[in-house]
């Protein structure tokens, strides 16, 4: 269900920049470990993009792989590395897994597979509005 | 294909959900000051109301409330606040559950502030916001989002004044017109004598000390003592 909360982000962060443009298509991008839904993403915005001058726009999700880096022994490791902790943690918690929710969260629940830190750098963490095609003007009445 | 660097979904959804609002910042640069208690208190004095606790670290209110145990649904509509009372509580407990510690690097802590803020269900008109400790990101997250209306906690002590005086030069910088000083844990009584055992400082409201409080924790919604009518008293005179 947090898929509608991201697609409301999207849709009012576009209108609200670019209220006079005909959008064709938004590239977003999403972190590998939040493990989002993308079919129920794409159906949120184009729920919440009706009457909006997105009606047209497609949605385009791409799926971004992390890069991590440990602050404190400075060695730098891969999403494979942190996978199976990752899967523990999703069983763990079912449909609540916190980084579904909140990506950020991710250092307090991942250490570092070398030196056991948590004081973790990630990079490609967050949910970013990647570009954005436009076909020209909204035409107004009047 | 536009390429874009300053387009901030979760920023402009904070500022969508708290728009129109009536957002009271309990804040304190100094810790241990009873945030919140006074938080809690001051939900509780309010008509409906959305408390967010944002001191993520210790998630207090949580405990105050006795929801620590408890995870929060998510809806369409966002992350769906416990309800008490008039208080809807969402608390950072609710997410990772379990007792959990959290432990964040400065930049991810504020993300997840302002994932907070974005990703709840806030329906009511008044949203009360339990602020960590500290003159950082906590504060400037907040800025980011919304105009606030600043409760500003201390203690008597001069350590606390010192600190807290920071904070309200800085209030004062960013054109906050009126910013409330609660200075708690002020006097007790011993008989007829009022005692002030950290020494003297008035701000807006005064609040005793009521140790009975202490048997209240994990059911503040059943505290009915001194402290809470004078906080009651309060909200109906300045904040509503």
């Amino acid at each position: 269900m947090h898929e509608w909360s991201i697609a409301q982000s999207v849709v009012l962060t576009v209108t609200h920049a670019f209220p006079d443009k005909k959008i064709k298509k938004i590239k977003l991008g999403i972190p590998m470990f939040s493990f989002l839904d993308v079919e129920i993403l794409k159906e949120a915005f184009d729920v919440l993009k009706q009457g909006s001058n997105l009606e047209n726009a497609e949605l385009e999700i791409v799926v971004k792989e992390p890069k991590f880096q440990c602050q404190h022994c400075g060695k730098e490791f891969t999403f494979s590395q942190i996978s199976d902790k990752l899967n523990q943690l999703k069983t763990q918690y079912g449909e609540e897994y916190p980084l579904h929710l909140m990506p950020e969260l991710l250092p307090s629940f991942i250490s570092c597979p070398y030196c056991g830190s948590h004081d973790i750098k990630v990079i490609g963490q967050e949910i970013t509005i990647e570009g954005i095609e436009e076909v020209g003007a909204v035409e107004r009445a009047g | 294909m536009r390429g874009l660097r300053k387009l901030e979904p979760l920023r402009e959804l904070g500022k969508e959900k708290l728009k129109g609002k009536k957002v009271i910042a309990v804040m304190s640069s100094k810790g241990g000051v009873g945030k919140s208690v006074i938080s809690a208190l001051l939900s509780l004095s309010l008509p409906s109301v959305t408390l967010i606790d944002l001191d993520i670290h210790t998630m207090a209110i949580a405990k105050l409330f006795g929801v620590e145990g408890l995870t929060h649904e998510v809806g369409k509509e966002g992350i769906r606040p416990f309800r008490i009372n008039n208080v809807n509580l969402v608390s950072l407990s609710g997410v990772v559950r379990g007792g959990k510690y959290v432990i964040l690097p400065g930049g991810n802590q504020s993300s997840v502030m302002e994932e907070l803020l974005a990703y709840s269900s806030i329906v009511t008109d008044y949203v009360v916001i339990d602020m960590p400790p500290g003159l950082g990101d906590e504060v400037l997250v907040l800025e980011r989002l919304t105009d606030f209306q600043p409760v500003v906690v201390t203690t008597p002590s001069k350590v606390s004044l010192k600190v807290v005086n920071h904070l309200l030069s800085y209030l004062k910088e960013r054109g906050k017109e009126k910013v409330y000083v609660i200075v708690n844990m002020a006097y007790f009584k011993c008989g007829n004598e009022i005692i002030r055992p950290f020494g003297e400082f008035k701000g807006d409201l005064e609040l005793p000390i009521d140790p009975a409080i202490e048997d209240y924790v994990g059911r503040i919604h059943e505290y009915h003592g001194e402290v809470r009518s004078k906080i009651e008293e309060f909200v109906k005179k300045e904040l509503m």
